[in-house]
């Protein structure tokens, strides 16, 4: 069986994990067009390299980061999202804004 | 421990969804805490001891256990007087025999003592309030557990032998300490394990999803009979901590 290391758990099957999509930066939802909204919602880049997804340990419900080779499906690295994500995002309110 | 007088399940408030399976396996109950717990399985007490000593199952979901959850959680459990260390995956046992296991930097899943009484968690659950204070404090939320989890304990030398045919961890006494947690898959579903042995007995707590109880306690039993387990009662697991 594949093993996955998870940030919390450590070491287990890969049948323990599901995968949830490539890490995207999110633009700014006050200044994108829709079309680039549209993008990072919806389109993936389909890699063919090194890539950073979003994995999730099912028994914990504990959502990661972990760099992948999809060329080779060799996992290179897995840590804990506040890696990344280690600000507070502020969601202007938009009806006040238009004001 | 003094022996605790015969009830049936359908006489209390509460009992375990198991109580069929239960019964059909021979089960004699008591009231603990409001509760219907099966205490024994009709067999001489030294047999029903020396099966929990080797590779035995119980049912514990009538005793108490809640949890906590969110930042503040652990710092306000401690104002409490609990005690809880620094790392993750890890149980605590506190005083009155109860274990706090840290599940997360920031939650825990705290089950009760084999007395069953549920003073700590009662004392927790009345204490808990949010003030009125803005920015109001963090202190966490609760995360009631009655009734999200099932609740067994698995006893005995051939425990580590029985799981690893259900789970992926290694559970050997080496490897798997007292108080250590896993958090994985069991018999396909996800589930908590934490090992607090019963004396020398190696025992490992199971909690999984409830409403697959029915499933999960025959699952377990079929994966003990190569080793000739089955199911014991709340005072053979009292009788070996002592």
């Amino acid at each position: 069986m594949k093993i996955m290391n998870c940030p919390l758990n450590g070491p287990r099957n890969i049948s323990e994990f599901v995968w949830g999509g490539e890490v995207s930066i999110m633009p700014d939802p006050k200044s994108v067009s829709d079309l680039e909204w549209g993008e990072y919602c919806f389109i993936e880049n389909n890699t063919a390299g090194v890539v950073r997804e979003w994995w999730c340990h099912v028994p914990t419900s504990y959502w990661f980061i972990a760099e992948r080779n999809t060329v080779t499906d060799e996992i290179v690295r897995t840590y804990p999202a506040g890696e990344i994500f280690n600000k507070r995002v502020e969601f202007a309110k938009q009806s006040e804004d238009k004001k | 421990m003094n022996a605790l007088p015969k009830t049936v399940p359908n006489g209390l408030q509460r009992r375990s969804f198991l109580y069929r399976q239960l019964q059909q396996a021979g089960a004699e109950f008591a009231e603990v805490n409001g509760g219907a717990v099966a205490i024994r399985y009709g067999n001489n007490e030294a047999v029903e001891l020396d099966r929990a000593k080797a590779m035995g199952i119980a049912d514990l979901s009538v005793l108490p256990r809640t949890g906590f959850k969110g930042t503040g959680t652990v710092e306000w459990l401690q104002t409490q007087g609990l005690t809880i260390g620094q790392e993750s995956n890890v149980a605590y046992r506190q005083s009155g025999g109860e274990w706090a296991a840290r599940l997360a930097p920031t939650e825990i899943f705290l089950v009760d003592s084999l007395a069953g009484s549920g003073q700590l968690i009662d004392r927790l659950n009345q204490s808990w309030a949010w003030g009125s204070e803005k920015p109001r404090k963090a202190i966490g939320y609760p995360t009631p557990r009655q009734d999200s989890h099932a609740w067994f304990m698995v006893t005995g030398q051939h425990a580590p032998d029985m799981f690893a045919k259900i789970c992926g961890i290694d559970f050997r006494l080496h490897k798997f300490a007292v108080g250590q947690i896993a958090q994985t898959s069991i018999a396909k579903m996800s589930g908590i394990i934490i090992r607090t042995d019963l004396g020398t007995t190696p025992a490992y707590h199971l909690l999984a999803d409830i409403a697959s109880a029915d499933y999960l306690w025959p699952a377990v039993q079929d994966a003990m009979k190569e080793f000739n387990g089955g199911p014991v009662g709340l005072n053979a697991l009292r009788r070996l901590e002592g």
